[in-house]
């Protein structure tokens, strides 16, 4: 009953004229920007957090919130029809959405993104209102040694990701692993692989590698040989999903949206995971692994699901506990500061009408992105058939301007240009960015969380199998790696890729 | 073209003249450079004050974020700018009195490179431990310590951060030692406190004054000279019998060194009403900040006091973060 009154509180909160129009300006802007490649929701929300000072801080979140998860939304498209990945979420979504849009399926793949995101987003928000406080309790349990388990599970997961050799795939993660290194220790403070850098001292930003090694590489891998590139735009077809397509894609947007749900909550970075994890998942229940890569739309769908179920779930450890999970979650913590409102266990019982009102209006919010969505998708789709000359030099200039906006220096955009060459080189020797942009992401968590159990353990390594949460997901992270690795899969594996030829 | 000529004219003398007469300060918008990420501390006190500053200045005072290396990639670009006051910085206790004692090499020198404005805020620190720890105050806490050396957990917000350091400054004081765990930040360090992965923690008041109301954390003592007015029954360290345990946490404005001295006295004149200003203070107060607003002659010489301070601490405790 409780929670009927108090949805109906957030309901009124929400739908007054002036939170409604808030909540839409941040989520076409919020679109706007995940469409624009490197341009992010932190960036954004850093820029706009002085103007939101004037606001009421209900108005204030609803915006920016709605910014945050409307470029979860858009920064899929991006990645779907480019193949640049703005957020370390949507890398998976361009494995397949790219090669859907290749094959001529870029209506169909946005849609699923769409419908996919829209369904996980009305889910978590039903988690959100209705368990939020025992869920945030559960990401209390997770300390080092779990967070240390769960990025293993992680990595080797990492692996199914890529769809060539084995070996190529292993070779990128150890490389991601490596570039994770570059920056300063957080045990010891001290600075590693910078070579002299300041810049590069608190480590390489996540944007400025995937802008370069997918963005800029596969912009100079077009120009070499931009015919291919305009006959895949001719042949668009259907905008919508077919009926088999709907069929297809149903299971993994709900297991995604489970996924997504859980691992969002976790504040270590268990959000970034659930895109990659769901797109684990779905390769390894279905009956066709070998179409992951190729254009699947279940490699679609489950991403893109968990990513959105995973961008609300986040808010949970924020709004109940004040704990950020992500850096735009520690700007809303700012934002929330200035208002003069102190984040914290306190903030549902002292703000109802700010806690519920903002909840309400996420899946007001998520509605509002379908409706703007779906038909935009015509128009994104006859994006693709503008003559690549003039595509890529403003996708050029965007993501200079995106990865500038970081941390406004200029340095930050030669590195990308770096990476771009790196990218290109990649391309050539067949090695797939993705796995190693999960290397990057999870390799220094991974060592971060092992150093620390490590320390608070007193170096006794027993802690991972004390611990039942660790322990379950080491055996799981151990069957996952004997599967890959037992030779009967992996001829399988080859088999597949002999068909594909 | 008359018009044109006449305006590029205006510009010329406009050029000019500006170097000459800087009475006519600001004439162009101020940059304030916040060497951290934006919604931090530093953020935070820059973004309340300059709002107020831009009303006495007549211009726009616009906060730009440069992140990086514990603060110090900002505060050196500060130390290379133009000292025209058009380039200020807020930073925090770190970049001016704790990385020069602890990093050799450093794109900056705090007193050599800056012209000091003000100290604008400070908060206490508190000791803070997970409701479970088996300590309830600071004497428990320094028995427990004694009988199980190396064995109490102490979260800090990373390597060489002033609770890091104020953690060090406490073992050394009371003869103590405990095991120090580093996060990226103050807020995954609480998270972990909450959830009893780590014992105890100094953090700024305001980081966990919530939490500590809902009963998440347990609050031991306050390192300030007088007990908090939101929580009375916390003891300060004196009081719980160890001296010189007194830290807060500060944010303070200065400029590249060699400012005119008009633009300086202009500065210091405007930060010093919007930080006293009722309605700046009432909200800094509420986040749990106090405003100092001291005048340059008084940062300077505390400034000097707090290097000569953590100098100490780093090298009794051969604490080290290497560049």
């Amino acid at each position: 009953m409780e929670t009927i009154s108090n949805l109906w509180l957030g309901l009124e909160t929400a739908l007054t004229f002036w939170n409604l129009a808030y909540c839409m300006i941040g989520v076409l802007l919020g679109t706007a920007i995940g469409v624009l490649p490197g341009l992010g929701p932190t960036a954004t929300i850093a820029m706009l957090l002085p103007v939101t000072f004037g606001l009421p801080p209900v108005s204030a979140l609803i915006m920016l919130a709605g910014i945050y998860y409307g470029a979860q939304y858009g920064g899929s498209t991006t990645a779907i029809l480019v193949n640049l990945p703005g957020e370390s979420s949507s890398v998976v979504t361009a494995l397949d959405g790219y090669q859907m849009a290749r094959q001529g399926k870029a209506g169909r793949a946005l849609a699923t993104a769409a419908i996919g995101s829209f369904f996980a987003g009305t889910v978590a928000t039903v988690l959100l209102a209705v368990f939020a406080p025992p869920l945030a309790d559960l990401a209390l349990q997770f300390g080092p040694a779990e967070y240390f388990s769960l990025m293993v599970l992680g990595l080797i997961a990492s692996v199914v990701l890529a769809h060539g050799s084995l070996l190529h795939a292993f070779g990128m993660i150890i490389l991601g692993l490596i570039l994770g290194l570059v920056g300063t220790d957080v045990n010891s403070g001290t600075v590693r692989y910078t070579f002299g850098f300041a810049e590069v001292s608190d480590g390489i930003n996540f944007v400025i590698v995937a802008m370069g090694v997918f963005g800029l590489g596969e912009i100079i891998g077009n120009l070499e040989n931009e015919s291919t590139r305009t006959i895949m735009s001719k042949t668009v077809t259907g905008l919508m999903p077919t009926r088999e397509d709907v069929k297809r894609l149903a299971a993994p947007v709900l297991r995604g949206t489970v996924l997504g749900s859980m691992l969002g909550i976790l504040p270590g970075g268990g959000a970034m995971l659930a895109s990659f994890a769901a797109y684990t998942l779905e390769k390894k229940v279905s009956k066709h692994p070998e179409q992951f890569g190729n254009g699947a739309i279940e490699g679609v769908a489950g991403p893109e699901s968990a990513n959105n179920a995973g961008a609300q779930t986040s808010f949970i450890p924020m709004l109940t506990l004040g704990i950020p999970s992500n850096p735009v979650m520690a700007l809303m913590i700012g934002a929330m500061i200035m208002q003069g409102i102190q984040p914290g266990p306190s903030v549902m019982t002292e703000q109802p009408v700010l806690f519920w009102g903002l909840i309400v209006s996420m899946w007001i919010g998520n509605l509002f992105l379908l409706v703007l969505n779906l038909p935009l998708i015509g128009l994104w789709v006859r994006m693709i058939s503008v003559p690549y000359h003039f595509l890529y030099p403003a996708i050029l200039v965007f993501c200079a301007i995106g990865v500038f906006s970081l941390n406004n220096a200029t340095f930050d955009v030669y590195l990308m240009a770096i990476f771009g060459c790196l990218g290109y080189i990649f391309r050539k020797l067949d090695c797939e960015p993705a796995p190693m942009l999960l290397g990057f992401i999870l390799g220094p968590m991974m060592e971060e969380h092992l150093r620390r159990a490590m320390l608070i353990a007193k170096g006794d390594a027993t802690v991972f199998l004390n611990r039942p949460i660790s322990a379950t997901m080491l055996i799981i992270a151990l069957v996952l790696l004997a599967t890959i690795l037992a030779p009967a899969v992996r001829q399988k594996r080859e088999e597949a890729f002999q068909e594909e030829g | 073209m008359r018009a044109l000529k006449l305006l590029s004219a205006a510009a010329i003398g406009i050029a000019i003249y500006a170097p000459a007469f800087a009475a006519g300060y600001p004439e162009k918008p101020v940059t304030v450079i916040v060497p951290f990420p934006a919604g931090g501390a530093s953020d935070t006190t820059a973004r309340m004050t300059t709002q107020k500053m831009q009303e006495s200045l007549g211009q726009p005072v616009v906060v730009e974020n440069k992140p990086g290396a514990n603060g110090s990639l900002g505060a050196g670009q500060v130390a290379k700018a133009k000292p025209d006051g058009y380039t200020l910085l807020v930073g925090s206790i770190g970049v001016y009195a704790i990385n020069p004692v602890l990093y050799k090499s450093l794109p900056y020198d705090p007193i050599k490179d800056f012209d000091l404005l003000t100290v604008a805020v400070r908060t206490p620190n508190v000791l803070v431990a997970n409701p479970n720890f088996p300590a309830n105050n600071v004497k428990e806490l320094v028995e427990y310590l004694k009988k199980n050396p190396e064995k109490v957990t102490f979260a800090s917000s990373g390597a060489g951060s002033s609770d890091h350091l104020t953690a060090a400054l406490f073992w050394q004081k009371t003869g103590t030692t405990g095991v120090h765990v580093p996060y990226k930040g103050g807020a995954p360090a609480i998270t972990d406190l909450i959830g009893g992965h780590a014992d105890v923690s100094f953090q700024n008041l305001g980081a966990v004054s919530n939490h500590i109301k809902a009963g998440k954390l347990k609050l031991l003592a306050v390192t300030a000279d007088k007990r908090n007015p939101a929580f009375p029954d916390a003891p300060t360290m004196e009081e719980a019998g160890i001296e010189g345990v007194e830290v807060y946490s500060w944010q303070a404005v200065a400029a590249p060194k060699g400012l005119p001295a008009d633009v300086k006295g202009k500065l210091e004149k405007s930060l010093t009403a919007a930080l006293n200003s009722p309605d700046v203070k009432g909200k800094f107060s509420d986040i749990g900040f106090e405003v100092v607003a001291s005048t340059s002659g008084q940062f300077s010489e505390f400034l000097s006091q707090e290097i000569s301070r953590w100098k100490t601490v780093v090298e009794a405790g051969k604490i080290t973060a290497d560049q």
